[in-house]
């Protein structure tokens, strides 16, 4: 080897330039190279990291997280009126109706609210109501999502004694879940997580039973 | 993990006393590396040219020694590029996580909530006043007006969106702002169009809820447990970015609701069986 080595440096004086010159040909080009890796790992990094925000979980402005959001107030709601109808309320077929909504409900807003806490959220977003279902803009009554009662009906609901009370829970009620039940289709439409997708259909078909035994009791009580 | 094998190598090989062999050894090892580096990274023209060294290593031996300084030259400006480079590399991705982390990440609500210029945090200036909540009855004195913790009545009153037209006991609506609601207050003699703007950001908005509040020293105050803010004029923007940041989020018992409160009006605090509602 150190033959070959002292051929070449004998041979001419070029060969020898090049066991010199390696160093400083390198260093630059080891410099450039250095700084194509940071630059693409820079870009890499600064990608993953975008990536993991909006790219595994439903991002600031997606359905998912509009459903979240408004959903979360729309069931508030539904428990606000029926623990009145827990309070208020004698009708037995009424209050086990009212107790379900509050169990399901409140429990249902606490899992939307960890997706939105496991998905890097806020709570509360940006966007109006319903901004993040399909002609949802169109769907607010006085900027109320769908089925959800008015501040009038609300103290209505609380002045309300006795029968009148039960007729118009029941009334209020059956608007709600209906209101619920639309919204809950919209974000079907357009929905890709499935966890979201689970417990949104599960939303659907407790309302659907819920608004059959609404009927029962309005007939029971000759509404 | 390739980088620092080749150093503990050359390390190694330093050590003995037996300089000038073991500097011949030390020569080569680098070259072959320089012919793995630049395979792996800018084009193979270093590669021939190292492979015999890489070549004669195991066969060691003195008739090398002419050559020996060009190479430990050779080799000494390897380690260090290396090392640099896999530093700079390390760097490169950690600053670039950081400036994500900066620019694009997710600021906190706190970071939120810090950011409102004139907010006053009393979260941090006054932690124990923070960390006080317990259930009194009766007139509470409050240091704050109007108030933004503390002792509290054991009902709260109803924050689902409410707009109260009257003032409200500050004793029921301490307790709201324990529950995360954010309590919009204004002097009585804001001129009409500006609170029908602000009751434009309250009514129906759950863990909202809004009343006036005589005596106040700007037109506008907001609180959220630990935060406040006073403004002049119901368009600024600030309002929005304080419920944004704080309603919810300010909570002391994530979970709770709004409903189920005081809906009465007046500055006598009231527990639920004395409110003139239902039965």
């Amino acid at each position: 080897m150190s033959t070959t080595y002292d051929a070449a440096v004998d041979a001419s004086s070029s060969p020898d330039d090049d066991e010199v010159a390696p160093p400083r040909r390198w260093r630059p080009l080891t410099l450039a190279a250095a700084v194509v890796a940071a630059v693409l790992l820079l870009t890499v990094a600064f990608g993953a990291g975008w990536f993991a925000q909006s790219r595994n979980h439903p991002g600031e402005g997606s359905v998912e997280a509009g459903f979240a959001r408004d959903m979360s107030s729309h069931h508030a709601q539904a428990v606000e009126m029926s623990m009145l109808a827990l309070n208020k309320s004698t009708q037995p077929d009424l209050r086990l109706l009212a107790g379900e909504i509050v169990q399901a409900q409140q429990a249902q807003i606490g899992m939307m609210q960890t997706w939105l806490r496991t998905w890097g959220l806020e709570p509360t977003g940006h966007e109006r109501p319903m901004a993040w279902m399909k002609d949802g803009a169109s769907l607010l009554q006085n900027g109320l999502m769908p089925g959800m009662a008015s501040p009038a009906d609300m103290t209505a609901l609380r002045d309300a004694t006795g029968p009148a009370f039960d007729r118009l829970y029941l009334r209020l009620m059956q608007q709600h879940h209906l209101g619920g039940i639309h919204m809950v289709e919209g974000l079907l439409a357009e929905n890709h997580d499935p966890d979201v997708t689970w417990l949104a259909e599960a939303m659907a078909k407790g309302q659907r039973s819920e608004l059959e035994f609404i009927q029962q009791i309005l007939t029971k009580i000759g509404a | 993990m390739s980088i620092s094998t080749p150093a503990g190598d050359s390390s190694r090989q330093t050590a003995p006393p037996a300089a000038k062999k073991a500097v011949a050894g030390a020569g080569r090892p680098p070259a072959a590396r320089g012919g793995a580096r630049s395979g792996g990274g800018s084009g193979g023209s270093g590669g021939s040219g190292n492979r015999p060294g890489g070549k004669g290593r195991p066969g060691g031996g003195g008739p090398r020694k002419p050559i020996k300084p060009v190479k430990v030259s050779q080799g000494r400006s390897w380690g260090p590029i290396a090392l640099f480079t896999a530093v700079g590399v390390i760097a490169a991705a950690i600053i670039g996580y950081g400036v994500y982390a900066v620019t694009v990440g997710p600021q906190t609500w706190q970071e939120k909530a810090e950011n409102i210029s004139g907010i006053s945090d009393f979260r941090t200036s006054d932690p124990k006043l923070y960390d006080t909540r317990s259930h009194k009855s009766g007139t509470i004195q409050y240091a704050q007006m109007p108030p933004v913790a503390g002792d509290h009545n054991v009902s709260w009153q109803n924050c689902m969106g409410n707009v109260y037209d009257a003032q409200i006991a500050n004793e029921n609506a301490v307790h709201s702002l324990e529950h995360g609601a954010v309590w919009v207050t204004y002097r009585p003699d804001l001129p009409k169009d500006q609170v029908d703007a602000l009751a434009g950001k309250v009514e129906g908005q759950e863990f909202t809820m809004m009343s006036p509040f005589p005596g106040l020293d700007k037109a506008i105050s907001l609180q959220a447990w630990g935060y406040q803010l006073k403004v002049d004029n119901a368009s600024d923007s600030r309002i929005d970015e304080f419920i944004r940041a704080l309603r919810v989020n300010a909570s002391q018992e994530p979970g709770v609701g709004c409903s189920g409160g005081v809906t009465a009006t007046g500055t006598t605090p009231r527990e639920l069986q004395q409110q003139p509602q239902g039965q």
